[in-house]
């Protein structure tokens, strides 16, 4: 999600290559923030291959958002 | 990971400077201007290889990322930025230099041109490799920047220089892509998500 947070939109590859996990494993992580609405995902195909758009919704921007603001609070209170 | 990496930006200004090189030998030898015509005819023609070439060998090893319009906006303000200045510029030495009186402003420019692109060069690449986040641009202004300085005081041909400058930035893009293409190999889009 911090991948896609930064930029409008990606593709699986692009995500695949930034977090260097496998594909069945992103797969699995993408179907759950889908399912939950945080990530769109748009399948099509270009120059007649597959190929998958993610982006953030709404929801996922927002509730990022507020992720981050919550580990921010927790880490700037941690003890020396 | 950046879209830079794939040597291909570096391939074709390499290819650029060489072409402008080769302009200025033309020039000599059939006494017309080629130097201005070769850099329009190389952009025309290769600006659509180079988009070619980044969807044919760059998205499908690397993916297709879409950053916004925030970056792009700070890079075209500073292109159209280096233009306007590019074009004050150019005015403002044919105004210099049309003026009565002026003449040894002429003199004095064509006399130390090579220093002059000397530091063009330098501010465009530092300008750019700031903005791009690209150090090598930075390299290729210090080598542009103290190649031309030395060509200036030995007393080296111009177009000697160039042809020198344009080969090293296209090696150096040849030897990039050589290690993108590497690095990255080709994947299939494997994605399964349902």
């Amino acid at each position: 999600m911090a991948q896609l947070y930064v930029v409008q939109s990606a593709d699986f590859l692009f995500i695949q290559n930034q977090t260097q996990m496998t594909p069945g494993n992103l797969s699995s992580h993408l179907s759950k923030l889908e399912d939950g609405g945080y990530v769109e995902v748009t399948k099509e195909f270009l120059d007649r291959k597959p190929h998958t758009a993610l982006a953030l919704t709404k929801k996922g921007r927002v509730a990022f958002k507020e992720y981050r603001k919550k580990v921010k609070q927790f880490v700037e209170k941690l003890p020396e | 990971m950046s879209y830079y990496q794939d040597g291909l930006m570096d391939i074709f200004a390499g290819l650029y400077i060489l072409g402008f090189g080769l302009g200025i030998f033309m020039q000599i030898l059939w006494d017309f201007s080629f130097g201005v015509i070769m850099p329009a005819i190389l952009i025309t023609t290769a600006l659509p290889i180079w988009v070619a070439a980044k969807r044919k060998i760059t998205m499908p090893r690397i993916g297709f990322v879409n950053f916004g319009t925030r970056g792009a906006n700070k890079l075209t303000v500073v292109f159209i930025g280096t233009m306007v200045a590019g074009l004050f510029a150019f005015f403002a030495f044919i105004f210099a230099t049309s003026q009565s009186g002026l003449r040894q402003w002429l003199d004095l420019i064509v006399q130390n041109g090579m220093l002059i692109v000397a530091l063009g060069s330098l501010a465009i690449c530092a300008l750019f490799g700031y903005t791009m986040g690209l150090r090598r641009l930075y390299a290729y202004g210090l080598l542009a920047g103290i190649s031309l300085v030395i060509g200036h005081f030995a007393g080296i041909f111009f177009a000697y220089i160039i042809f020198a400058l344009g080969t090293i930035v296209m090696v150096t893009g040849i030897v990039l892509l050589i290690n993108f293409v590497r690095k990255f190999p080709l994947k299939g889009d494997k994605a399964i998500v349902k």
